[in-house]
C-alpha cells in the first residue's frame, strides 16, 4: 500500500509560536500522520499549508479536531476549500508571507 | 459511381413446376384444359419455364370467379377462366386457349386492339362500359355488350408484357333494359282510356322507338272482310310488305295469318317471296325472319295480328320471345280496353235511360191508377144511395164493385207509399202522440172483424209517460198491416196488442197464436214481395209487400220491428220507436194536431179481413197464385260472369241483407259489414272487386270511405257503387267526386242493381288487368324500384329490388331511415352520404347518386340510384319514384384498379420484405378500413411470428380468430378464406407461406368483389415480396461485408465512426475508416473511398484496408504509407483513384501528423467556435502517379477541439460546391460541441442528411481532444495518489484554469476516498472506475463502485459527511444514484 507524498516539517514561527509546515499531498492515507505531528506539538500551532497540492475531507477533519489550538496558512489555491468547509470560521487562516514563509 | 447488376436469374426448376401445376389446379377443369395446350409451340414455351408473374397470374384468373381472360406475351398469347367461358367464349373454348388474342377475337379485334395497345404502350389501365362488340361466338353475328377493363400485366421484374381484362357480359341488361323501355312507353299512361284508333296511333309511336329489336311492325285487325293493316312501325305505308287488307282469300302472302289459329306465333322467313327492300332498322342490313302473333282477347277470338320484323343479330330466345308477346299482348289489352270502354258507354247510356223510364213510370202510376178508381168507387158509392131500394142482388154486386175499388185502391197507394219511400219522397208528419192511446184506437177498429173469426183480442195499451212522434198515416198503416197479417194466419186463439215503455224507447207488440213461421223464412219475412209459402192462411191473396212496407214506414220513424215465431207457437211482431225527435228531420216535426177517428185508412183492411171470414166466402176473390212463391231472382243477363267478390257496407241490417241476398243470388262471393271503417279495414286486408256503399252511415260515411280508399294504394283503385235514398244530380256528382265509380238512387229495382255491379266489376276487372299488368311490368324491370311518397316512405318495391337488397314487399310501407341504409356506428361515413342524399332528395324530389348500400345479409353494394318525382293519378299525392342499378362490380372493378395501382407504387419504392409487407400491409387496412391486418409466419414449435397494423400480439386475438388463422396455411395460395368479420389469403413469403388477415370488424363482411381485390393484391404483394426478397439477400450479404471490414468495431475513447449505406436500393459503396492502435501509444487514423458500389466496391475496400493496415504497422508515417498504397492499388482492379486520409495522432500531446490522397479536408472545430480545415499533406488519389513523393503535414489539436473527418458522400451534393458542404459540415459540429463524441456523430449525420436519405455512402470518424480518461483501480486508500497523478496529469491536457482542475481534483478525491470507505468497507478490494470527459464548455467525472453503502443519510458532520459537502461546493452539478450493483457519483464542473 502506498500513502500520498506528504512531508511534515515542524518549527517555530518568529515570534515563537509552534510551527508545522507540511509539503505534499493529504488525503485518507495520510491524514493520520499529520494527526500525529500535531498532537506531538503541544499548544498553538501554526499549520502551514502552503506547500499542500491537495488536502481532502480527511485532512480537514484533522484540522477541525483541532481547532482551538492551531492557525493556518494557506494560499490563495486553498483557500475556497477552507472557506467551503468552514474550517475558515473557526480557524484563523493567514495568507503566506510574501518570502514564501 | 456505378450500379451493382441485379440478377433476377432463377434456375430452381422443381420449385417452377410445382408451381405451375399448382396455379393448373386453381380451377382443375380449365387447368386440364390449359395443360393439354401445345405451349412450347407457343412464345411463353413449357410452363415449368414460366415466370413467377406470369403464374401468379394464371393462379389469380383461375381461382376467380368473375369473367376474365388475360393475354401474356409478345403474341399476347390468350388465357381464360370458367366465367368467361361459360359468359362470353362459347363455341371458342378450348380451341382460344393458348392461341393469339388477336386470332381468338380476329371479328372484333379491330375495336379491341386499340385498347390493348393503349394499355401495353402506356402502362395504364382502360375502362369501357357497355361496348357494343359483334362476336361470332354462336354460329351467327350476335349483338353483345360488354364493360370491361383491360390493365397491365407486369413481369417479374415490372415491365408490362401482357393484360387482364376482367369482363361483365351486359348484353341481357342492355337489351333488357331496351326493351323494358319499350313495354314502359306502351304502358306508359294506362289510365287515360282512349279510342281504338287513337290506342292504335299510340303504340304505333312508341314500337317506332324501338327499330332495333322491332326492325318493323304491322297490326291487322280482323273484320268481316278480312284483316285490316291497323298501326305499323318502322315500315312506309304502301310498302309491299304492308298490304292495306288481308281478305280471307288471301291468307298464306306475304303473311300466313290463317296459320295462328291455334293462338301460338308462327315464325316467317323472310325470303324474297316476302317482298323486296324491306326496311332494315336499326341494322346495317335487313331482317331475315318475322314472327306473327296473334292478338289475343281472353275467351274471345282475336283481335287480331302483330307482324314483327326480328333482329337479326339476336336469337329469337325465351327472353326475345317473351318480349314479343308482352308487345302483342298489350297491344291487345289496349284494343281490349277501347272496345271494353265503348261497350261501357253504351250499356252505361242504356241504363240511364231505363232509369229514366221506371222514374216517369212511377210518377205517372198516381195519377193513372188513382184517378180511374176514382171515378169507380165515386160513382158506386152515389149507385149505393140512390138505389136503397134496389134489388138485394143488385145491391150486392154493387158492394162488390165497391170493395174490390177499396182494395184495388188499397193496393195501389201501398205501391205508392213504397215507391215514394223508395225515392226518398215520402211526405211525413211526425207528431207527438200518446202511443198507447192511438194504438189501442187502432186496435179497436179490427174488434169486430177478430170477435167474428172467434178470436180474443187483448188490447193492453197503457199511456206512456213520454208522447212518441208519429206520423198517423203511416203508423196505421203499421198496425193495421200487422193486425191484418195475425188474423190472417191465426185460427184459434188470441191477438194480444201491447204498448210499453222500454229503456229510451217505446215497444209495441202485436202477437199471435197463429201459424207461426219457419225459422227459415224468418231471414226474408220483411222482404218485398216475399211470401212465407206452404202455410195454412185464412187467404192466399197478397201482394207479400204488406210486411216490407210496415219495416219500411218503421225505419222512417227511426225504429226497427222484429219478428219472434216459430211454426204452431204463434208469432210476435215487436216495433221499437225511440222518443223524442231528434231522430226525425226537422222539417218534417209538427207540433201536436187534434186527435181523430181512424182515418179512412183503415176500412180498405177490415174490408179486407172481414172478406177472408167465414161469412164472407162467398163474396173473396180467391187468388189464383200458388202457394209456392219465389222471390225475384237475377234476370239471366245480369248474372256474374266471373268470380268477384263485393264487399257490402250498410248499417241498416235489412238492406244489408237484402243487397247480400240479391248479390249472393246473382253468384257473386259477399262480405257485408255494417259501417264504413269496417269496410276500409276490410277493403285494406283483402281487397275486393267491388264495394257496395251506403252513403248515410255511421262512424264513417259513404263518401269519407271512399276518399280514404282512395287515398292508400292498396285500395285505391277498388271500385265502389255508392247507394243513396237521396236522388238528384247534386248528390250524384257528390258521390263521383269523392271518387265513387257508380252511384244507384234508393229505391232501386234488384236487375238494375245488378246491372251496374256487373258493369263496374267488368270494368275493374279491366283495371285491374291493367295493374297487373303493370306491377308484372315492374317486377319484370332488371333495375331495381321503389315508389315512396313525399315523406319518403317507401310504398312499392318490385322484385328486382328484393333480389338486390334482399328485402320484400313485405316490409311495406317503409318509412326512412330504411333498412338498407348503413349503419351509423359502423360506418358513419357512408350513413352520412346515403342520409344526405336522402334528404336532398326529398327536398328536391329528384336526383342522381351513386350510394353504399348494405344488403339485408350485410354485404355493401355501390348502388347508382335515379329519382324522379312523379304525380300519382289516383290520389293526386306527389311521389318519388327510383331505380337502383347495382354498380357494384364497376365500382369495385375501377376500385381494383386503383387499389393495384396504389399498392404497386407503395411497393415499387419499398427496398426491404418488412417495408413492402409492413406498407402493404397498411394499404390494405386503409382500403378496407379495417379493425386490423396482419400476416402470420408459422415457424416450427414457435409462437406465429406477426406483422401486425396496430399494437396486437397472437396471444390477444381469441381462439377461434387463431384458429382460423392457422388453418390458412392448408389453403391453396391466393385463394381468399372468409369467415365471420374477416377474411384471409395465403400468399408465399420468402421464409415460408405467410397468412394475411383482414379484420374488418363492426359486423361488416367481406363480398366476393373484396375477395377478388383480396387475391389480386395478395399476388401482387407476393410478386413484390419476392423482389424484395432478393434485394434484400443481396443487400444483407453485402452490408455483413463491408460492416465486418470496414472499420474496427471497438474505436478507442474519445472517437466516435459512422458508416452510413445510400439510400436504397442503391445502398453500399467502397468507403470505410480504420484507427489502429501504433506500438508507441500513437493512434493511426484512415478514411477512405474508393469508387464504385456494391459488392465489388466492399472487396476491393477491404483490400485497401487491410493494406493500409498493415503498412502503418510497418512504418507509422501517413505520407510513407500513402506511397505504399500508391503501389498496392494499382495491382488492384477498381482501387485506381481512391481517396485516403492517414493520419498519426499522439493522443498526449494532440500532435496530429497527416497526409491525404486526394481527399477532402478534415476540419477541425475549435472550443473558441471557430473551424479551421486540415488542407496540408495533399498528393493525387491512390495509384493516380505511384511514385511520386507525398508529405507529411503536423498539426496540434487544442484541448477541447474536435477533428472531423469523412467521405465525401457526407457533403457532395448534386448541384452544389464541395466547399459549401464542406462549410455545413462545420456548422454542424460547431453547433454540437458540448456534445459528447457519440451523440456529435449522430448529430452530424443527422444535419447533413438529404431529405431523402444519403446517396451516396458515407463514412464519419469523429475525435474529441484530449480522449476521456478512464482507470479503474482497487478500492485502498494507497490507490488514491496514483489515480489522483492521474487525474492531474489529464486535467492539464485539458488545459483547464487551475483553480477549475483543483476544484474536479479535490472533488473527484472525495468521491474516490468515499467510494473507498464506505462502499468497500466490508469486503475490499473491489474495483472503482473512474470516468472523466472533456466537453467544450464542461467536464464529466463519474466515479462508480462496486460496493454497498451504507444506508441512510450520513451525517453531515460526519467524517464522510463533510466530503460530499465539498463535493457540491465545488462541482456545479453531483448526482448520487445507489444501485443494487454499486453506487455512482457523476460530477459536472462547467469550464469558465
Amino acid at each position: 500500500m502506498t500513502s500520498a507524498p506528504l512531508t511534515l516539517a515542524p518549527g517555530r514561527t518568529a515570534d515563537g509560536t509552534a510551527l508545522l509546515t507540511a509539503t505534499g499531498e493529504i488525503d485518507m492515507s495520510n491524514s493520520r500522520r499529520l494527526a500525529d505531528a500535531l498532537d506531538h506539538l503541544t499548544g498553538h500551532v501554526v499549520v502551514d499549508l502552503t506547500g499542500v497540492e491537495y488536502l481532502d475531507s480527511a485532512g480537514l477533519n484533522v484540522l477541525f479536531a483541532r481547532a482551538e489550538r492551531i492557525e493556518l496558512i494557506a494560499d490563495a489555491l486553498l483557500r475556497p476549500l477552507l472557506t467551503v468547509s468552514g474550517l475558515a470560521d473557526l480557524v484563523p487562516v493567514r495568507r503566506p508571507a510574501p518570502d514564501g514563509r | 459511381m456505378g450500379h451493382a447488376d441485379r440478377s433476377t436469374d432463377r434456375s430452381d426448376d422443381d420449385r417452377s413446376s410445382a408451381t405451375w401445376t399448382e396455379a393448373f389446379a386453381a380451377d382443375p377443369e380449365i387447368g386440364d384444359d390449359l395443360a393439354a395446350v401445345d405451349w412450347a409451340a407457343t412464345p411463353l414455351g413449357p410452363p415449368k419455364d414460366w415466370p413467377q408473374s406470369l403464374l401468379t397470374a394464371v393462379r389469380i384468373l383461375l381461382s376467380s370467379r368473375f369473367s376474365m381472360w388475360m393475354a401474356w406475351g409478345p403474341d399476347l398469347t390468350f388465357f381464360c377462366n370458367a366465367a368467361y367461358r361459360r359468359d362470353t367464349l362459347g363455341r371458342k373454348y378450348p380451341w382460344a386457349l393458348g392461341r393469339p388474342a388477336s386470332e381468338v377475337w380476329s371479328e372484333i379485334w379491330s375495336d379491341v386492339r386499340p385498347r390493348v395497345d393503349r394499355v401495353l404502350a402506356s402502362g395504364e389501365a382502360t375502362w369501357d362500359e357497355a361496348l357494343l362488340l359483334f362476336p361470332e361466338r354462336s354460329g351467327y353475328r350476335e349483338e353483345t355488350y360488354h364493360t370491361f377493363s383491360y390493365s397491365p400485366l407486369h413481369d417479374d421484374d415490372g415491365a408490362v408484357v401482357g393484360l387482364l381484362c376482367v369482363v361483365s357480359e351486359d348484353t341481357e341488361r342492355v337489351i333488357g333494359a331496351r326493351r323494358m323501355a319499350t313495354l314502359r312507353d306502351l304502358g306508359s299512361d294506362p289510365t287515360v282510356v282512349r279510342t281504338e284508333s287513337e290506342t292504335l296511333a299510340f303504340f304505333g309511336r312508341q314500337l317506332e322507338r324501338n327499330l332495333a329489336d322491332l326492325p318493323f311492325t304491322l297490326t291487322y285487325l280482323l273484320g268481316d272482310d278480312g284483316a285490316r293493316l291497323s298501326c305499323t312501325s318502322g315500315i312506309p305505308p304502301g310498302h309491299p310488305a304492308a298490304p292495306p287488307l288481308l281478305s280471307p282469300e288471301q291468307a298464306e302472302r306475304p303473311w300466313p295469318w290463317a296459320d295462328l289459329t291455334d293462338g301460338t306465333p308462327v315464325l316467317v322467313p323472310l325470303d324474297a317471296g316476302v317482298a323486296a327492300g324491306l326496311p332494315t332498322g336499326d341494322w346495317p342490313e335487313p331482317p331475315q325472319q318475322a314472327l306473327l302473333l296473334p292478338l289475343l282477347q281472353p275467351g274471345g277470338s282475336p283481335h287480331g295480328f302483330l307482324v314483327t320484323a326480328l333482329n337479326r343479330y339476336r336469337a329469337l330466345d325465351e327472353g326475345y320471345q317473351g318480349f314479343l308477346e308482352l308487345v302483342a299482348g298489350h297491344l291487345a289489352a289496349g284494343i281490349g280496353s277501347a272496345r271494353a270502354y265503348r261497350d261501357q258507354q253504351r250499356r252505361a247510356e242504356e241504363l240511364a235511360e231505363l232509369d229514366r223510364a221506371k222514374t216517369t213510370f212511377f210518377s205517372n202510376i198516381s195519377h193513372e191508377f188513382r184517378t180511374p178508381l176514382a171515378l169507380i168507387s165515386g160513382p158506386v158509392q152515389e149507385l149505393k144511395e140512390q138505389l136503397p131500394d134496389a134489388p138485394a142482388r143488385v145491391r150486392e154486386e154493387l158492394e162488390a164493385i165497391h170493395r174490390n175499388a177499396l182494395r184495388l185502391g188499397k193496393l195501389v197507394n201501398t205501391l205508392l207509399d213504397f215507391s215514394r219511400i223508395e225515392a226518398g219522397r215520402m211526405q211525413a208528419s211526425y207528431e207527438p202522440v200518446d202511443l198507447g192511446a192511438v194504438t189501442a184506437e187502432l186496435a179497436s177498429v179490427f174488434r169486430s172483424a177478430i170477435d167474428r173469426a172467434g178470436l180474443t183480442l187483448t188490447v193492453d195499451c197503457p199511456a206512456l209517460d213520454r208522447p212518441v212522434h208519429i206520423d198517423r198515416d203511416m203508423w196505421e198503416k203499421v198496425i193495421l198491416n200487422l193486425l191484418s197479417n195475425a188474423l190472417k194466419f191465426t185460427f184459434d186463439g188470441s191477438i194480444r196488442v201491447t204498448v210499453r215503455e222500454e229503456a229510451d224507447r217505446a215497444v209495441v207488440t202485436v202477437q199471435d197464436t197463429g201459424v207461426g213461421i219457419p225459422a227459415h223464412e224468418l231471414p226474408r219475412l220483411f222482404e218485398r214481395f216475399h211470401r212465407v209459402g206452404g202455410v195454412r192462411a185464412r187467404s192466399h191473396e197478397g201482394s207479400g209487400i204488406g210486411l216490407a212496407l210496415v219495416r219500411e214506414l218503421v225505419a222512417l220513424h227511426g225504429g226497427t220491428i222484429t219478428a219472434d215465431s216459430g211454426p204452431e207457437l204463434g208469432t210476435c211482431f215487436t216495433v221499437r220507436l225511440p222518443f223524442g225527435s231528434a231522430h226525425l228531420p226537422a222539417d218534417a216535426v209538427r207540433a201536436s194536431s187534434q186527435t181523430r177517428a181512424a182515418s179512412t185508412v183503415a176500412v180498405p183492411f177490415v174490408q179486407e179481413a172481414l172478406r177472408w171470414l167465414p161469412a164472407d166466402t162467398g163474396t173473396s176473390v180467391h187468388d189464383k197464385a200458388g202457394t209456392g212463391t219465389a222471390s225475384p231472382r237475377s234476370g239471366s243477363g245480369s248474372g256474374a260472369p266471373v268470380r268477384a267478390r263485393v264487399l257490402v257496407a250498410d248499417d241498416n241490417t235489412d238492406m244489408r241483407e237484402y243487397l247480400v241476398r240479391i248479390l249472393d243470388g246473382a253468384g257473386y262471393e259477399t262480405e257485408a259489414v255494417s259501417d264504413g271503417r269496417a269496410a276500409l279495414c276490410a277493403a285494406r286486408s283483402h281487397p275486393p272487386d267491388l264495394i257496395v256503399s251506403d252513403v248515410m252511415m255511421p262512424m264513417m260515411d259513404g263518401l269519407s270511405l271512399v276518399r280514404a280508399l282512395r287515398s292508400d294504394t292498396r285500395t285505391a283503385s277498388v271500385p265502389v257503387l255508392l247507394l243513396s235514398a237521396r236522388a238528384g244530380q247534386e248528390a250524384a256528382i257528390e258521390g263521383l267526386t269523392a271518387g265513387a265509380d257508380d252511384y244507384l238512387v234508393k229505391p232501386f229495382a234488384a236487375a238494375e242493381l245488378l246491372a251496374r255491379v256487373r258493369a263496374n266489376v267488368e270494368l275493374a276487372h279491366l283495371r285491374t288487368h291493367h295493374v297487373r299488368w303493370r306491377t308484372a311490368l315492374v317486377d319484370s324491370l332488371q333495375e331495381a324500384l321503389l315508389v315512396m311518397d313525399e315523406d319518403g316512405v317507401v310504398l312499392e318495391t318490385n322484385t328486382a329490388f328484393t333480389t338486390l337488397l334482399g328485402h320484400d314487399s313485405a316490409i311495406l310501407p317503409c318509412a326512412p331511415p330504411h333498412p338498407w341504409w348503413p349503419d351509423a356506428a359502423a360506418d358513419p361515413e357512408a350513413r352520412r352520404a346515403v342520409a344526405d342524399a336522402f334528404a336532398e332528395l326529398l327536398r328536391q324530389g329528384r336526383g342522381n347518386h351513386t350510394l353504399p348500400l348494405i344488403h339485408r345479409d350485410g354485404r355493401r353494394l355501390w348502388v347508382r340510384a335515379a329519382f324522379n318525382d312523379a304525380h300519382d293519378p289516383d290520389t293526386g299525392r306527389r311521389m318519388i319514384v327510383g331505380t337502383f342499378r347495382d354498380i357494384t362490380a364497376e365500382r369495385y372493378a375501377a376500385q381494383r384498379e386503383s387499389a393495384l395501382a396504389a399498392l404497386s407504387t407503395a411497393l415499387a419504392e419499398t427496398a426491404s420484405v418488412d417495408e413492402a409487407l409492413t406498407t402493404a400491409l397498411g394499404q390494405f387496412q386503409h382500403l378496407w378500413q379495417a379493425e386490423y391486418v396482419l400476416t402470420a409466419l408459422f415457424p416450427a414449435d414457435e409462437p406465429p411470428a406477426l406483422t401486425v397494423t396496430g399494437p396486437l400480439s397472437w396471444k390477444d386475438l381469441p381462439a377461434p380468430r387463431q384458429q382460423v388463422i392457422e388453418k390458412l396455411q392448408h389453403h391453396p395460395p391466393l385463394s381468399p378464406v372468409c369467415e365471420g368479420t374477416g377474411a384471409g389469403v395465403l400468399l408465399e413469403h420468402p421464409d415460408g407461406p405467410l397468412a394475411l388477415w383482414i379484420e374488418l370488424g363492426a359486423a361488416r363482411r367481406f363480398s366476393g368483389q373484396d375477395e377478388l381485390l383480396l387475391a389480386l393484391l395478395a399476388g401482387h404483394l407476393a410478386q413484390a415480396l419476392a423482389r424484395t426478397h432478393q434485394i434484400d439477400q443481396q443487400r444483407d450479404t453485402a452490408l455483413t461485408l463491408q460492416r465486418a471490414i470496414l472499420g474496427p468495431s471497438q474505436l478507442p475513447a474519445g472517437f466516435a465512426a459512422r458508416y452510413e449505406p445510400a439510400t436504397p436500393p442503391l445502398e453500399i459503396g467502397g468507403d470505410w475508416y480504420d484507427v489502429i492502435s501504433l506500438p508507441d501509444d500513437r493512434t493511426g487514423i484512415v478514411v477512405g473511398d474508393c469508387v464504385g458500389r456494391g459488392l465489388e466496391a466492399a472487396a476491393v475496400m477491404g483490400q485497401l484496408r487491410s493494406a493500409c493496415r498493415a503498412l502503418f504497422l510497418q512504418d507509422p508515417s501517413p505520407a510513407r504509407t500513402l506511397m505504399a498504397l500508391d503501389h498496392f492499388a494499382g495491382g488492384i482492379p477498381g482501387a485506381f483513384c481512391t481517396t485516403v486520409f492517414c493520419g498519426v495522432l499522439d493522443p498526449h500531446t494532440g500532435t496530429l501528423t497527416y497526409s491525404s490522397a486526394g481527399h477532402p479536408p478534415s476540419v477541425l472545430a475549435l472550443p473558441d467556435g471557430t473551424t479551421r480545415l486540415l488542407e496540408g499533406g495533399r498528393g493525387l488519389p491512390l495509384a493516380v502517379r505511384p511514385g511520386r513523393e507525398r508529405s507529411d503535414t503536423v498539426c496540434q489539436l487544442p484541448a477541447r477541439s474536435t477533428l472531423l473527418l469523412y467521405t465525401d458522400g457526407l457533403v457532395e451534393r448534386r448541384h452544389q460546391v464541395l466547399d459549401q458542404g464542406i462549410q455545413v459540415a462545420g456548422e454542424a459540429l460547431q453547433t454540437g460541441r458540448d456534445l459528447p463524441p457519440s451523440e456529435l456523430a449522430d448529430h452530424v449525420m443527422a444535419a447533413l442528411a438529404p431529405a431523402g436519405g444519403y446517396e451516396d455512402d458515407v463514412a464519419l470518424l469523429l475525435y474529441r481532444h484530449p480522449a476521456p480518461l478512464q482507470i479503474a483501480f482497487p478500492a485502498e486508500s494507497g490507490q488514491l495518489a496514483t489515480t489522483r497523478g492521474a487525474l492531474r496529469d489529464w486535467l492539464t491536457r485539458c488545459e483547464l484554469p487551475v483553480r477549475t482542475a483543483l476544484d474536479i481534483l479535490i472533488a473527484t478525491g472525495e468521491a474516490c476516498a468515499n467510494a473507498v470507505e464506505h462502499a468497500h468497507r466490508d469486503s475490499p478490494g473491489g474495483t472503482i472506475r473512474l470516468n472523466a470527459e472533456i466537453l467544450t464548455d464542461r467536464v464529466h467525472v463519474t466515479v462508480a463502485d462496486s460496493g454497498t453503502w451504507k444506508t441512510g443519510e450520513p451525517d453531515p458532520s460526519s467524517l464522510r459527511g463533510r466530503g460530499i459537502g465539498i463535493m457540491h461546493a465545488l462541482s456545479s452539478h453531483v448526482t448520487v444514484t445507489p444501485g443494487p450493483s454499486g453506487t455512482s457519483v457523476e460530477m459536472h464542473t462547467r469550464i469558465p
